[in-house]
């Protein structure tokens, strides 16, 4: 059974990008949401396995709605993504209880795949 | 004026008259000891009060103190009617004998403004008035001349000879008397409390005398209301007569004492002007020269139209019917300069303050340019802090632009060209079609980068000048614009960028808000300055200070030491123009 996966951005252009993109590696995208507070309720609607989320959502901070998801047990694991670098967000990736980073310009099924491990 | 000194004149002669009249009274009198001493105390203070009332009168027709004074004066000398021999002048004379009191104390109420406001107060006096006309009255009915023992005609009203009522009303009047004098004390005594220190620098002579002579009558009343010994009562009577006839001339000591005291003031202020005053100086040694230490100075920029202190901070001036300030305008060769602010009590005095005033001019008109200077830094400093500001705010506009707009089409550009890649031997359609859409995003990225680039700093405005500039931004906007004319030649960077900006925002707003169908620019040159001008003819109406656009081209603007100015009447259209120096 192939792993599920919930996209989190604003940006159309971006979540179609990555959709095509996952599905094409295997990955059950099953579902969209574009900001922090339906992200939280789609959450809890479709329970997915992985949750890919944008840093910059127009109602809050995705580490705020990381931190959010993953404080519930039996959490999705959260992979955080921007089209800024890792770097210029320091410590706030691993505080924040996500699983790693991925820069949008360089998502792949392969890079989600590695981050979550064997 | 020729009108009021006639009226005077004939108070004055009247006065003569009633004073001689009174004279004779005393004089041909058969039942008043030491006739001579008598008549010439009762003309002097009667002249007296006659003579400073109408002096008071004279100098201030429109405060009706004067009046009063004068009406203190004949009332005194009506009471001499009771020195009369006639039966019935006598008793007349005995019943308005105490008219003066209430009439003093009347003046003493009403001073200084010259009118009594508060209608208790009113009630109180028209109860003075009343008792001292009524008060007489049993003493003339129930007493003959030798209860009282002296050597006067029969009261006409005399009903019997009756002890127990006459002691009885005698007391009352006394015990009344005693409380309305006690009553008007409490409220000169309350009023003294409150006044501020130039009110009672004005109000002292009079009121003191005024406040002395009540407790002695006071005391006066009650010795006699407890039929104390003789010597008691002829000692307060002649006390009373003292301080009775100190009051006029403390009256005139105030006027005179403010008379020297103003030109020892006016001197002082000369001489301590010398010393370069600072800041604060100005006003301390206005303050000093016053006796007002409320007082402030404020200033007249012409430029601005406002009034400011001394540290170039916008400041009011009192409202003309403010009761506690006042305001005395300084002008020099014509021009206004700046304003004394004081307590309204030195308007009693306007010679003073126009004095003071006007050996300040120079004095103020340096501190004017001073404060001018201030409020030019304020407002550098303001619109330095509003520049940085708005750059803050211009690099996270740019920040949040590159990465909403362009990035996120790079990104799911490269996205898609890495899919692309992959299918490009399994599925080559597929990568065709993933390509064409990838050019497509790449057109899109481009367009936002070039609108971008041209809003930081348009590429054509450093390479071709204005002209080209706006044409390309006419060209652009939606609204059709004609341009008028720009300057043939190259313009100082600075000065091409904030004219560019200028039209820029204009048309910005043209197309938002003004509903217009055509808008007009025209640059030009003249008496060296760039002259930028943007008209449409849309609704109008437009607010100087909606939205922070214009407030920063206003800024851009004066940083240039230009100007801005906005016409923009409700539906009659909008002109924008900035004119700035070349």
């Amino acid at each position: 059974m192939s792993c599920t996966i919930l996209i989190v951005d604003d940006h159309p252009s971006f979540r179609a990008s990555a959709r095509v993109v996952l599905e094409s590696e295997g990955f059950d995208v099953v579902g969209e949401a574009v900001d922090g507070a339906s992200a939280l309720q789609e959450c809890c609607r479709l329970r997915p396995q992985v949750v890919l989320l944008d840093v910059q959502l127009p109602d809050t901070d995705g580490f705020r709605v990381c931190s959010e998801i993953t404080s519930h047990a039996q959490h999705p694991i959260v992979i955080m993504t921007s089209s800024r670098d890792g770097s210029d967000f320091g410590p706030l990736v691993s505080t924040s209880g996500a699983c790693g980073f991925v820069p949008k310009a360089e998502l792949s099924g392969e890079r989600v795949q590695e981050l979550l491990g064997p | 004026m020729s009108g009021l000194r006639r009226a005077l004149g004939l108070v004055a002669i009247q006065g003569i008259v009633v004073g001689l009249v009174a004279l004779a009274i005393v004089l041909s009198s058969d039942h008043v000891e030491g006739k001579a001493a008598s008549a010439a105390l009762g003309l002097f203070l009667g002249w007296s009060w006659i003579g400073v009332g109408l002096y008071a009168w004279w100098r201030r027709p429109d405060n009706r103190f004067g009046v009063l004074m004068t009406a203190v004066g004949f009332a005194y000398f009506l009471g001499v009617l009771a020195n009369a021999d006639a039966p019935w002048l006598f008793t007349l004379g005995v019943i308005v004998s105490s008219l003066y009191l209430a009439v003093f104390a009347h003046m003493l109420l009403a001073y200084p403004e010259g009118r009594i406001e508060s209608r208790r107060l009113r009630r109180v006096l028209a109860g003075g008035y009343t008792l001292s006309l009524v008060g007489p009255v049993p003493t003339l009915m129930f007493a003959d001349s030798d209860r009282l023992g002296c050597e006067c005609p029969e009261s006409v009203i005399l009903v019997a000879d009756d002890d127990t009522l006459y002691r009885i009303f005698d007391g009352l009047t006394s015990a009344l008397a005693v409380a309305l004098v006690g009553y008007v004390l409490y409220v000169l005594v309350k009023r003294w409390q409150v006044a501020s220190p130039p009110q009672r620098r004005a109000m002292a002579p009079v009121l003191w005398s005024g406040i002395c002579l009540l407790v002695v009558l006071a005391g006066s009343l009650t010795s006699q209301a407890v039929d104390g010994p003789d010597a008691v009562y002829d000692a307060t009577t002649l006390l009373g007569l003292v301080f009775f006839a100190l009051t006029p001339y403390g009256f005139l000591f105030g006027l005179l004492r403010s008379r020297v005291l103003q030109a020892g003031a006016v001197t002082e202020l000369l001489h301590r002007m010398g010393d370069a005053p600072d800041r604060s100086g100005l006003r301390e040694m206005l303050s000093a020269a016053l006796g007002d230490r409320s007082l402030q100075v404020v200033y007249w920029l012409e430029d601005k139209r406002r009034w400011v202190d001394a540290g170039g901070r916008p400041a009011m001036l009192p409202d003309a019917d403010d009761p506690a300030r006042a305001t005395m305008r300084v002008e020099r060769d014509g021009r206004a300069v700046g304003a004394i602010l004081h307590d309204r009590t030195l308007c009693d005095d306007p010679e003073l303050v126009r004095s003071v005033a006007a050996a300040a001019g120079l004095s103020i008109e340096n501190e004017r340019l001073q404060a001018q200077l201030r409020a030019r830094v304020e407002e550098l400093r303001a619109s330095r802090a509003r520049i940085v500001e708005a750059s803050t705010a211009e690099r996270r506009r740019l920040e949040r632009d590159l990465h909403d707009g362009a990035q996120q089409r790079l990104v799911a550009l490269s996205l898609t060209m890495r899919l692309a890649q992959t299918r490009l031997h399994k599925d080559p359609d597929a990568a065709e079609q993933l390509l064409g859409g990838a050019q497509e995003e790449l057109a899109h990225a481009l367009e936002e980068l070039r609108e971008l680039a041209r809003g930081i700093h348009p590429a054509v405005l450093s390479d071709r000048g204005l002209g080209p500039a706006l044409e390309a931004l006419a060209g652009r906007s939606p609204v059709p614009v004609e341009l008028d004319g720009t300057p043939p030649e190259r313009l100082p960077a600075a000065v091409e960028a904030a004219a560019y900006f200028v039209v820029a925002e204009a048309l910005t707003n043209v197309a938002k808000y003004a509903g217009a169908s055509q808008a007009r620019v025209c640059v030009s040159r003249s008496n060296g300055h760039a002259v930028v001008e943007i008209a449409d003819d849309g609704v109008g109406g437009a607010d100087p200070l909606r939205g922070s656009g214009l407030r920063g081209l206003a800024d851009r603007v004066s940083a240039l030491d230009g100007i801005l100015k906005l016409n923009s009447p409700a539906g009659a259209g909008t002109l924008l123009r900035a004119e700035i120096p070349v």
